[in-house]
């Protein structure tokens, strides 16, 4: 399928709402925006959710592809999941080596802040014509535990349902409800100005 | 779920989605290329893996017949007008040619007026005993 059809049948899905490309061009094409979107609010970089994205879309189709369109959905947010824990995992082991050759304290000897990389990418605000609700908003997600993050990004802002979440995030649907009660908790209180 | 919630849910979904249709061009190109990298990836790992499948049954089979070739042997046929094999090796030996002066007794072909001597004088005295 050629890109043009790609990008049609995706402006389709987003139409019709919850259906699934049955092409996988299709479908990756309908996510590839939502996905970096995730990603970046995930690992603050437009870098990492980048190779984020790329290494999920190369994952689905290798490894993937045979499975029933229906059940791509869950199983790339799953897989965009796992990929964006290793990032941090791999952030945080940097520090850490860091730290132990005496680069993780300023002058003074206090411990500074863990390594994040410098993001280049253009500002959200310029992108939304210098509206503040969106960044406050990706600040307000990016505080939340990981856990919470993933459930509130998945099933409010995906709209995925809590089965599928459940099998994006590898748990219950029990702890998909905990998480989400308690990120809807500490989102009320971060976004106050909001009501 | 009280309506505060749902509130805070609908602004939120509807910022994400206008992120998500905001995208600056360089990314949009960026991810475009991401899906087409991956999809192209695909199609190698799966040419690949066809390539495989064929060749690997056909492969074994040759060498199976490679391995069947090399232990069977054939077996002797037995003779078709029912001659025991003692006949057919008395056959065999009659109809070889005598052999040459390499591969023969040496002592014969050195001596060879001797025997023939011996041979006429034993016909003679033979003719005489008669």
């Amino acid at each position: 399928m050629s890109g043009v059809s790609a990008v049609f049948e995706a402006e389709l899905l987003s139409q019709e709402g919850r259906a699934v490309p049955a092409t996988l061009d299709g479908f990756l094409a309908s996510m590839e925006r939502r996905a970096f979107r995730m990603a970046e609010m995930h690992l603050g970089n437009r870098e990492d959710a980048l190779d984020a994205v790329q290494d999920a879309m190369l994952r689905l189709v290798k490894h993937y592809r045979d499975k029933p369109a229906q059940e791509w959905t869950p199983l790339f947010w799953g897989i965009l999941r796992r990929r964006i824990v290793d990032l941090q995992r791999r952030r945080k082991v940097r520090s850490i080596v860091v730290g132990w050759l005496g680069g993780g304290h300023d002058d003074e000897g206090d411990e500074l802040p863990a390594w994040e990389p410098a993001d280049t990418g253009p500002d959200p605000l310029e992108k939304l014509h210098g509206e503040r609700s969106y960044a406050d908003m990706a600040a307000a997600v990016k505080q939340l535990p990981r856990r919470q993050r993933e459930a509130f990004m998945l099933r409010v802002l995906e709209g995925l349902d809590v089965a599928e979440t459940a099998q994006a995030m590898g748990c219950s649907e029990g702890s998909v409800k905990t998480h989400l009660s308690r990120a809807m908790q500490h989102l009320r209180e971060e976004l106050e100005e909001w009501r | 779920m009280n309506s505060s919630d749902k509130s805070l849910e609908k602004r939120a979904r509807a910022l994400y989605h206008e992120a998500v249709q905001h995208l600056d061009p360089a990314t949009a190109g960026r991810l475009r290329a991401a899906r087409r990298t991956a999809l192209q990836a695909a199609t190698g790992h799966a040419a690949t893996h066809h390539r495989a499948r064929v060749l690997l049954p056909v492969g074994a089979l040759a060498a199976m017949a490679l391995a069947a070739l090399m232990i069977w042997q054939p077996t002797p046929k037995p003779p078709a007008n029912g001659a025991t094999p003692a006949m057919a090796t008395a056959a065999e030996t009659d109809n070889e040619l005598p052999p040459g002066a390499e591969n023969g007794d040496p002592g014969l072909y050195q001596n060879l007026d001797f025997y023939s001597w011996l041979a006429a004088n034993q016909n003679n005295g033979q003719q005489r005993k008669n």
